[in-house]
């Protein structure tokens, strides 16, 4: 205030004496100053910022080998809140020049997020990007040892205080008593996430019963079994893990008819064969009631689906299934999704052009009888007069969205047929009548996936407006909406309980989601990149997600833990299958492979020492399958365990 | 400060119709344009994901734009991925072609081709884990290793196309010269004197090895190629001869990819273009070819022979094949030795001379070609059977001293076990060397036909022109009483045709009879074969045997 005034006094001095000569020169001198004092203080902040982390670089890169891993933990989070600080400070060109200097360090861990960094170019940005704002707004948890902790501070506090600051604000240290952590772990890929490792915890603490439906066909098909056959019921050994699971389950789930029929198994159980008991994994998993009403399986259905249990292919690792391949020829670069029937005779294809396409396979094995199979076809009574006029083409086009078609999922029994497209509508086609039956509305963006439940009747969907719902057929609105992820959902698959969803997003996450309550049950976090492929295991604990860089991660869905990471593909994962037994994963990519991967083994690395949280056990590859430049869009193991895939032939690629 | 330059966005600017934006302004719009640019691309990368590629187009953008409810922008969609060309002059300034179209061009241009409809496809992509090999699935090569891939080489080394390849490099431009040269010759002037210096060359060359894979393979395929040339076959066996008979080159890899060639061109069923052809030479020279090859690496492989014997044994023993095969099969085994003649040959020897006489027949064979091969055949079958009776009886160089016997005994026990099968062998053999042996084509059959019955002319005549050739090498014994005896054999042999052994006994002198008695097998041999062949057998016998026989 004092030297305003003088400022003005001298300034009001020289102009009563008419020097306005030597006002202007001294206007010119105090602006010069002025502009100078500014300078130099954004060149001071940058530079404290560029010397303070290099510093710390310099020194975590120096410091002792056991535990540099874990100080090169820090350097991520401090570099980019280092950056982001400049940026809110509008330092614009040094936080570039800083972003740029050490941007490579990064690279290799974090390359996606430092691209959509990179965009950050002014103040209102960091509000603006999610994951900027993500990033501001929670602090990333480190995990380091006491002696890593203590060098840390040290460090900071003697040479480096600029950065304590950064540290403070931004990141939480969890010091752990004892050891380093080995390298192994992967702390760095949780790193970001930081404070939703909280909330992460605070969700996979709550209860999941992830067993299977109590009175599923499989269940009644053993009984049926051991009924009309008493020699050939269950080995003793699926009679232990079934009382143990009951333990587990708290008993709510087991109705006490079930463990009457338990007991009549486990007494003739006792001389029964141990051949079943390896096959009949599904059985082991302890048994849920439904949350929702299920619609009841026509009689004949079940028969066929006794026919196909009975005529079951073993898959192991040393058994190996075989695989179907569908290409789809001179699709122009339309062909957006695939489906494949429950039984591989039908398959769908959804095009940018906005039409779905459904090939009955079985009639395309025989064109000469094409007219006659259809009066006989069980699945084409209806359509007669249709197909018909449409007899040239050898599949039924299916017409009636306006945008792109992103996914195409049969109902179990394939008479349904749902397609999901970018005019955010999702569209149920009836494939006996060849027709659309509904359209329902309801997400306010492209809608990117949809599934029908494994009963039939519900379908859950994911889209660009970052929720998942859903819905059951006969209802035009959704029954639930499930909102949580940061970005995109977009997958979503059910759990073989109907009682769960799981949805894949781009935000790197998975989540489960409770059917009932519409409330998150598991955040599983990992991946890299967002997640294209998902697929649950038929005893419904284990999951597996494929991401856009090519890696499969296995989860434990009642504890949330990731198994075992790998890089599966070179590139995007589309689709995931398990086997019927689920002791064999199935992959398909964009790098044109189908892989056959052991589940069993490293899941029985698992179970044994589960209290061991180490992700030590991988998925084994049993098999590379290579396709003739032709990417693999869908996998479908059949109730008898043949495999289908189905793909795009891409040429001149 | 952002990659989008504030000149871009003063472009940008005027593009649309503001003409002065002030600096200030572009320098604040740039580094948003460029943030609103990567969110844009960031959605349409979205798209791009969701309909499965791994290529951005202009479709996603657009899709991305609407995402974000903007006017997509029109005039890019294609279903190529946009050729940017480099401006010239500028190192980094890339630009569209889009050329000026002529309306008139659009309209008047014919509709194009309608695009394939979609259809889809299926194949096994694997069979219980394993991918069959099939056109839809990618070559296994791809797959495996390359040690693997190597292997799998190596095992095809029968495969010339895959021994091509890599020695491809390997041969020197000469080499290739005189490959091409030597090919040339065979197919064009297989009579020249040049030609004979080249199989001279090629017996002799060193350094001719890494031309073997070429040579074997040229053959066997100019063999199946050419199999109406006959001197081109004649060639081709001659250059095989050389090859052969090049001590400095290592045949046997090849031998497996030669001997079918050979083997065609001693049993196929026409060789040569006309039937007046002489192919009867390259069945023989084939036949020698065989056979010594049979001598040098019969030992180094020993189903060879066995397997060889086996193709020819067929061959001859199929009344179906023609009369021209099964010359060229007899020739083939009489040319690995006497002992294949007496062991594979002579026992069929009488059944096929049933069904060879009546094509021999002046009656009974009208046709003048097919009997006059006959008689070929029966030449050939004579000519097999006296070598192999020669050969017996040369084992009995002694046969008149009493010293020598005693190796013998062992002999002929081994012999006798064979006996009865001999006989009948050697009854069928000799039928066909009349006509080779003698010019006179009636006389040898006249023979023959009578033979069955024994006319008692036909032994004279016979025994008369015979005897004037052992009489030549004949001294000691007197003239008569050596067709005295054939006589006496002869008609003993006849009454009693099969086990003729007392009919012998009693008509031999002493010493004739302690030679039946010692050499049964030879004595049965020989009487069975004159049974059959009449006195052209006696032209195998050394005149002393004769002696002790007659």
């Amino acid at each position: 205030m004092e030297d305003e005034d003088i400022e003005k006094a001298v300034l009001a001095y020289l102009r009563k004496k008419g020097l306005n000569l030597t006002e202007l020169a001294l206007q010119e001198e105090q602006s010069r100053l002025s502009s100078d004092a500014s300078h130099s203080r954004s060149q001071n902040v940058a530079d404290r910022y560029f010397d303070g982390y290099s510093r710390l670089r310099s020194w975590a890169y120096n410091s002792l080998d056991s535990y540099k891993h874990e100080l090169l933990c820090v350097l991520y989070p401090v570099f980019i809140h280092c950056f982001m600080d400049l940026v809110e400070q509008g330092y614009m060109q040094e936080a570039r020049t800083f972003f740029h200097t050490f941007r490579e360090d990064h690279e290799m861990m974090h390359l996606r997020d430092l691209q959509k960094l990179e965009g950050i170019l002014s103040p209102s940005h960091l509000e603006e990007m999610e994951l900027a704002r993500f990033l501001r707004q929670n602090k990333v948890k480190i995990r380091l040892c006491q002696y890593s902790y203590g060098l840390l501070l040290q460090f900071i506090h003697k040479k480096s205080l600029d950065m304590l600051g950064v540290i403070n604000q931004h990141i939480n240290f969890e010091v752990t008593p004892g050891q380093p952590t080995s390298i192994s772990d992967d702390s760095e890929a949780v790193s970001l996430v930081g404070a939703s490792q909280d909330l992460e915890r605070e969700i996979n603490q709550k209860e999941l019963h992830w067993g299977l439906l109590e009175d599923s066909v499989e269940e009644r098909m053993e009984k049926a079994l051991s009924d009309s056959d008493k020699t050939e019921v269950e080995g003793n050994k699926e009679g232990d893990p079934e009382e143990n699971n009951k333990k587990k389950t708290d008993g709510n789930k087991q109705g006490t008819s079930v463990s009457n029929k338990k007991k009549k198994d486990k007494m003739v159980g006792a001389t029964g064969k141990t051949t079943r008991s390896e096959t009949s994994m599904v059985s082991v998993a302890p048994r849920v009631k439904s949350e929702l009403t299920l619609p009841q399986l026509p009689p004949e259905v079940e028969l066929s689906i006794f026919e196909d249990l009975r005529n079951r292919a073993q898959l192991n690792s040393l058994a190996l299934p075989s695989v179907s391949f569908y290409t789809f020829r001179h699709t122009h670069n339309g062909l957006n999704c695939s489906a494949i029937s429950h039984d591989g005779s039908l398959v769908a294809g959804g095009f940018s052009d906005s039409s779905v396409k459904v090939w009955d396979m079985a009639k395309i094995g025989q064109p000469g009888r094409a007219s006659n199979s259809q009066g006989e076809n069980r699945s084409m009574q209806g359509m007669h007069s249709l197909a018909s006029d449409e007899a040239k083409r050898p599949y039924s086009l299916l017409q009636g969205h306006s945008g792109p078609v992103y996914s195409v999922s049969f109902s179990p029994f394939a008479d349904f047929l749902l397609s999901s497209s970018s005019d955010n509508t999702i569209r149920l086609w009836s494939t006996r009548l060849n027709a659309n039956l509904v359209c329902y509305k309801g997400h306010n963006f492209p809608v990117w996936d949809a599934q029908f439940s494994p009963v039939g009747h519900y379908f859950a969907t994911a889209s660009h407006d970052r929720t998942a719902r859903v819905w059951s057929m006969e209802r035009i609105q959704p029954l639930r909406v499930m909102a949580g992820h940061l970005s995109d959902v977009d997958c979503v698959q059910w759990h073989p309980n109907c009682n769960y969803i799981v949805t894949g997003s781009s935000d790197k996450t998975v989540r489960l989601w409770d059917v009932q309550s519409g409330e998150c049950a598991r955040l599983f976090i990992g991946h890299r990149s967002m997640v294209l492929s998902l697929a649950i295991s038929p005893d419904g604990r284990f999951m597996a997600s494929g991401d856009e860089d090519g890696t499969i991660i296995m989860w434990d869905l009642s504890t949330g833990r990731s198994v075992s990471p790998i890089m599966g593909h070179n590139s995007c994962v589309w689709t995931l299958a398990f086997s019927c037994e689920g002791t064999l994963l199935a992959s398909g990519s964009a790098d044109c492979m189908v892989k056959l991967w052991d589940v069993t083994s490293s899941m029985k690395a698992l179970k044994t020492d589960e209290s061991i949280s180490g992700p030590t056990s991988r998925l084994r590859l049993l098999k590379a399958l290579p396709t003739k430049s032709t990417p693999v869009y869908n996998l479908r193991f059949t109730r008898r365990n043949l495999l289908f895939a189905a793909g795009a032939l891409s040429v001149g690629s | 400060m952002s990659i989008v330059p504030k000149e871009t966005i003063e472009v940008i600017a005027q593009s649309i119709g503001i003409p002065n934006l002030s600096p200030d302004v572009a320098l604040a719009l740039a580094p948003d344009v460029e943030y609103r640019l990567r969110e844009i691309i960031q959605e349409a990368i979205k798209c791009m994901r969701h309909s499965k590629r791994t290529v951005l187009t202009t479709d996603d953008m657009d899709s991305a734009l609407n995402l974000r409810n903007i006017e997509p922008i029109y005039g890019f969609a294609s279903g190529d991925p946009l050729k940017f060309k480099r401006a010239i002059g500028h190192k980094d300034l890339f630009y569209l072609d889009d050329r000026e179209v002529d309306f008139k061009e659009v309209i008047d241009a014919p509709l194009p081709k309608a695009p394939l409809d979609t259809a889809v496809v299926t194949h096994w992509l694997a069979i219980e884990g394993v991918q069959p090999a099939i056109p839809e699935n990618p070559p296994i090569e791809a797959i495996v290793a390359p040690q693997d891939g190597k292997k799998m080489d190596h095992g095809k080394d029968d495969l010339p196309v895959d021994l091509k390849l890599p020695i491809k490099h390997v041969l020197s431009r000469e080499l290739q010269l005189y490959f091409d040269k030597i090919g040339e010759l065979i197919l064009l002037r297989p009579e020249t004197a040049l030609f004979k210096e080249a199989l001279l060359s090629l017996a002799k060359d060193s350094g001719l090895h890494p031309l073997v894979p070429y040579f074997s393979y040229f053959i066997a395929d100019e063999v199946s190629r050419n199999l109406s040339n006959l001197s081109i076959l004649f060639a081709l066996m001659r250059v095989l001869k050389s090859l052969l008979s090049n001590p400095h080159i290592h045949i046997e890899p090849y031998l497996h990819q030669m001997m079918p060639s050979i083997i065609t061109c001693l049993v196929a069923k026409r060789v040569g273009e006309q039937v007046s052809d002489n192919h009867w030479a390259i069945r023989d020279f084939a036949a020698k070819l065989v056979a010594s090859i049979c001598r040098r690496y019969g030992h180094v492989y020993h189903n060879l022979q066995s397997r060889l014997t086996k193709t020819l044994i067929h061959a001859f023993l199929d009344p179906s094949k023609a009369l021209t095969q099964h010359y060229g099969a007899i020739r083939g085994l009489s040319a690995l030795g006497p002992s294949v003649v007496r062991l594979l040959i002579l026992p069929n020897l009488e059944t096929y001379m049933q069904l060879l006489e009546p094509e021999m027949q002046l009656e009974k064979q009208k046709n003048e070609l097919k009997r006059k091969e006959a008689c070929r055949v029966y030449g050939s079958l004579l000519l097999a059977a006296g070598s192999c009776l020669y050969d017996r009886l040369r084992l009995f160089p002694g046969l008149l001293s009493p010293p020598d016997r005693q190796p013998w005994k062992t002999n002929k026990k081994i012999a006798l076990t064979h006996l009865p099968k001999n006989k009948r062998k050697a009854s069928s053999t000799l039928n066909s060397h009349q006509p080779p042996t003698k010019k006179l084509a009636v006389d040898p059959t006249g023979a023959n036909s009578q033979f069955p019955s024994t006319d008692g002319p036909a032994t004279s005549s016979s025994s008369g022109s015979n005897p004037n050739h052992h009489h030549s090498h004949n001294s000691s014994n007197n003239n008569s009483s050596n067709a005295g005896n054939t006589t006496n054999t002869n008609t003993n042999i006849n009454n009693a045709t099969g086990g003729g052994v007392h009919a012998q006994r009693v008509s031999g002198s002493a010493v004739l009879r302690q030679a039946w008695k010692e050499d049964m097998d030879a004595g049965h041999l020989l009487s069975s074969l004159h049974s059959l062949f009449g006195e052209g057998i006696f032209s195998f016998i050394q005149p002393a045997e004769m002696h002790c026989f007659i």
